[in-house]
């Protein structure tokens, strides 16, 4: 970062949707990093007359920087063969570093293909906290991108034992510890109880009540305690939960169930798409039934996990998930147990336009985007790679921006599970600019509780994007004219002139100490790594501070 | 000089990386570990290392070798081989990696041809496999593979079999154990049962084992194979199997193709029952160099810079083609180094940066002494199931391998850009 610099981005129109500007010419100017009110004339300035100004955006979840993806990454040699990425040439003769793309990027193509798209904050929504110390390294060869990670708690063997003993307030002090240990953001449950249930004869949980073999551990206590923890807590996150049943016909039962679980409390439920499925046999969509509860409860947020056409690789720790997949794709398959945690299962594959299951999934992904009425709370997300390429947002964008791009896609798209899509209704809505810096940055930004990101107000990081006009909606967002990081300017005319390592995003909330001596006790007897060797140390900048 | 504990030492001894290990120190040296473990001993060794720095057959100051050394690699931009070698933490292999790249050298790594095989099968199909304590929790069935655990992972029997788990409560009274030995392999001693295969067996019995997992028909026709259905029932009853297999080179006359069937084996017994295929893979961090690899460029092994982007030559490794490079870069520990290896570079000018560097046969014209990673340098590790784990000194050393190959990559950065100025 350039100490003391400053920067006025002049005559741009601004979308700063937590400020209440809505497409206004005005300045933007930096110091130090920073947003300030106004800079002295004289002031070197940037002239964006005529172009679109948005904070930097904020990617709520992606997998990028985890064993998983390092296993996926290891997959898929033939999709990095197809897809060098030569090193980019910096300001000041600095070479950049070579890498390779494919649906699951290296680290450091990873990173310059974000700053490149003009985001600037991204987190990996999984990770196993036995691998964190992993994650690190990969977050630090990840440039221009501000970065954190949600931990797996959903079917760690500890915190499913506090539960079966009825200790939940004690399993509330193991998750920030647990945080603290791994140096993550949010706590993040995936198909709670359903990975644990993998590794028995019970394979999954097909319900929220179904007990976990002869405990007396449910789905639905699972998801209440560690709701309860991320909110007494107070993370600036809520829990980030992957509901049970992903990927199922008739899962919506489920998932309704899960929203009424929770009901109240503040909760964020991931790549909802996937869990989008309507009852009664078949394939259809039931994205209205979630639409309508989402629209009605403003204590819970959603990302929409957009499935997009073409190539893409499922990971996630939804182990038996991926063994279905598996079976029923015949591809290449990996699984990987995690001891006392989590899992990890991954099946590379593509979405086709003329695959009934394919299209049908495009299609509610895009009835959840419509039908949202309070777009806070409804974020862009392809749930990278799983859905799609964090690559393919700019096509998704146009997708919500200009209905005729829809509509003439829509029919091209087979039609046989579309019965009862709203988008057969004929939704007309398009997403403003205004709209489209809420999902992608501001609505995200406020979500994950980062005051200094998503909006241009003096003291917000300078993160920011600027993008010419342009009819092709996706070409415009597709290729940002400028990209500032923490005032800098990272991405100018298409090219990446500077790849600054970014911050990490970790909390280290309060826990009572009492619930130490009892992990230490559990690790030794259960663990293959010793205590003091679990927690990561040596994290670039410190822990984000809790109210 | 008084005698102390080094307690939670991680041992690079061999793939398990046991972080349990307890060192005693004596005068400035290593005299005992515990628990004891022959390879640990080993590898831990006395704890001396050379400290030298030498340009040309002379001893210099640190400067002066980083400058020479940088004048010989970027002077050989895109005809340079870097040798990735073994025990060497993340945090050393970063600027290693860096400055391959930037000089579009061809790459090469301690990866044994039959761990590249393993690599390559999972590539191909994917893989069913899981950490060492999900098996030692959960695994009520172990299958050695043409393992031989004593020789090569001395304590994985205390670690895994023996060892009390969530589901697994009575230790080794909670699980069979079968061993299946090939051609003149070693095995494991106290198995409940033996099988011995001949080498030339070994694809037809996975092939057989796998079929019947499948719901195929046995196909086998040789009676001396006549116990597989057995073993694949007993396979199937089970609630978690591992399946342990010997990960590196052993007899040469295994079939190259022996790792795709393991892996097919292990992902097929997850329909009936769970089941991990567990690769006892060597020590020296060689999971570290191929999941840094990986991640940055990804490719785990044979990864060639010359044409500006990583390109994998899985099938023709660097260290066969020595021939087409003018120079190397050579960093770890040489001496762990097969010597096949490092005399298909012996002719080469290089720099070497490692553990008693300035010993090393051969044309040296560059050479900086470092400790050893582990011992005199701390930094990260990964275990053989890819669990990174953290290194902590134990003994005073020379300057690290990390500082070294920084400050390298740092002055091989700034020659680039004068250049391009």
């Amino acid at each position: 970062m350039t100490t003391g610099a400053t920067l006025r981005i002049a005559g741009g129109v601004v979308y700063d949707p937590a400020n209440g500007i809505d497409g206004e010419v005005r300045d933007i100017c930096i110091a130090d990093g920073r947003i300030v009110t106004d800079l002295p004339a004289g002031t070197p300035s940037l002239d964006v007359r005529g172009m679109v100004v948005m904070p930097g955006g904020v990617d709520i979840h992606s997998h990028v920087a985890s064993s998983s993806c390092n296993h996926a990454r290891r997959l898929l040699p033939e999709q990095h063969a197809a897809d060098p990425v030569p090193a980019p040439r910096l300001a000041g003769g600095h070479m950049g570093r070579s890498g390779t793309g494919g649906t699951v990027p290296s680290t450091f193509a990873t990173g310059y293909r974000y700053a490149g798209l003009g985001y600037t904050t991204v987190f990996d929504a999984a990770i196993a906290p036995l691998t964190a110390r992993h994650t690190h390294h990969e977050m630090s060869d990840t440039p221009c991108i501000d970065a954190g990670c949600f931990v797996l708690m959903g079917n760690d063997d500890y915190l499913l034992r506090l539960i079966d003993a009825g200790e939940r307030h004690r399993a509330r002090d193991y998750a920030a510890w647990l945080l603290g240990a791994t140096g993550g953001y949010a706590i993040k449950v995936v198909n709670p109880g359903g990975v644990e249930a993998w590794k028995t004869p019970q394979r999954n949980l097909t319900g929220l009540d179904e007990p976990l073999g002869s405990s007396r551990v449910t789905a639905r206590g699972i998801l209440e305690t560690l709701t309860d923890a991320a909110n007494t807590l107070k993370l600036p996150h809520a829990v980030h939960i992957h509901a049970n049943n992903l990927g199922m016909p008739g899962n919506v039962a489920t998932t309704l169930e899960s929203f009424q679980a929770l009901e109240g409390r503040r909760a964020h439920f991931t790549h909802l798409q996937f869990h989008a499925y309507g009852t009664g046999g078949g394939w259809k969509s039931a994205a209205r039934e979630l639409s309508d509860w989402v629209n009605t409860h403003p204590e819970l947020s959603v990302d929409v996990g957009q499935v997009m056409f073409g190539p893409a690789t499922t990971v996630t720790a939804d182990g038996p998930v991926e063994y279905l997949l598996y079976k029923s794709s015949g591809r290449k398959w990996v699984n990987i147990d995690v001891e006392l945690e989590t899992g990890c299962g991954i099946v590379p594959l593509e979405y086709k336009e003329k695959a009934a299951v394919s299209a049908l999934q495009w299609s509610i992904g895009l009835e959840l985007f419509l039908l949202a009425k309070d777009p806070w709370r409804v974020v862009l997300s392809t749930d990278h790679p799983n859905g799609g390429s964090f690559l393919a947002y700019p096509q998704l964008i146009q997708l919500l921006m200009d209905r005729t791009v829809r509509d003439e896609r829509l029919k091209l798209v087979n039609q046989k599970f579309l019965a009862g899509s709203a988008l057969l209704d004929g939704l007309d809505r398009q997403f403003t600019l205004g709209e489209i810096a809420i999902i992608t940055r501001a609505g995200p930004a406020r979500l994950l509780g980062l005051r200094h990101k998503g909006h241009l107000g003096a003291g917000a990081d300078a993160d920011v994007t600027v993008y010419s006009r342009q009819d092709d909606i996706a070409a415009m967002f597709a290729s940002p004219r400028y990209v500032l990081k923490q005032g800098e300017l990272v991405v100018e005319e298409g090219h990446l002139r500077l790849a600054p390592n970014g911050r990490r995003l970790y909390v280290r909330p309060a826990y009572d100490d009492a619930v130490v001596p009892g992990v230490r006790a559990h690790f030794d007897r259960y663990s293959t790594v010793q205590f003091d060797h679990y927690p990561v140390q040596g994290l670039p900048n410190g822990p984000l501070g809790i109210d | 000089m008084t005698d102390q504990r080094r307690v939670g030492i991680t041992c690079l001894g061999c793939g398990l990386l046991c972080d349990d290990v307890t060192v005693a120190v004596s005068g400035g040296g290593v005299s005992a570990m515990s628990p004891p473990c022959a390879l640990g001993s080993a590898w831990l060794g006395s704890g001396a290392v050379t400290d030298r720095i030498r340009h040309a057959g002379n001893d210099v100051t640190f400067e002066a070798a980083i400058t020479a050394a940088t004048s010989l690699l970027t002077g050989s931009r895109g005809r340079l081989l870097v040798f990735l070698g073994p025990g060497l933490t993340i945090e050393a292999l970063k600027p290693a990696v860096a400055i391959a790249d930037r000089l579009q050298a061809s790459t090469d790594t301690a990866t044994s041809a039959a761990a590249a095989s393993g690599i390559l099968a999972g590539q191909r199909r994917g893989r069913a496999a899981a950490t060492l304590g999900e098996l030692k929790n959960r695994a009520d069935f172990v299958l050695f593979w043409g393992a031989d655990p004593a020789r090569t992972h001395p304590r994985l029997i205390e670690r895994l079999v023996d060892a009390k788990g969530t589901h697994t409560p009575a230790g080794r009274a909670s699980r069979t154990v079968v061993s299946v030995r090939i051609g003149t392999d070693g095995a494991v001693n106290g198995a409940d049962d033996s099988i011995q295969l001949a080498a030339a067996q070994e694809l037809a019995a996975l092939s057989i084992l796998r079929s019947i997992v499948a719901g195929g028909a046995n196909p086998a026709t040789d009676k001396t194979l006549a116990g597989l259905p057995e073993l694949a029932a007993r396979l199937m009853a089970a609630r978690y199997v591992a399946i342990v297999a010997g990960g590196e080179d052993g007899d040469p006359s295994r079939p190259s193709q022996r790792a795709e069937g393991l892996v097919a084996l292990a992902q097929a017994l997850n329909t009936p029952a769970r089941a991990a295929l567990f690769t006892l893979r060597g020590g020296d961090n060689q999971n570290g160099v191929e999941s840094l690899l990986t991640w940055q460029t990804g490719y785990p092994f044979a990864v060639e810079f010359r044409s500006g982007v990583p390109v994998y030559h899985a099938d023709r490794r660097a260290l066969g083609d020595a021939g087409s490079v003018d120079s190397a870069l050579l960093v770890g520990d040489w001496r762990a180094i097969p010597s096949a290896s490092l005399n298909a570079i012996a002719s080469l000018p290089k720099v070497i940066v490692g553990p008693s560097a300035s010993e090393a046969p051969g044309t040296t014209r560059v050479s900086i002494d470092t400790g050893r990673a582990g011992i005199h340098e701390g930094g990260t590790a990964y275990r053989l199931d890819d669990i990174p784990l953290p290194l902590a000194a134990a003994l005073d050393g020379p300057r690290t391998a990390a500082m070294v190959l920084g400050a390298l990559e740092e002055a091989v950065s700034r020659s680039l850009r004068e250049v391009a100025a």
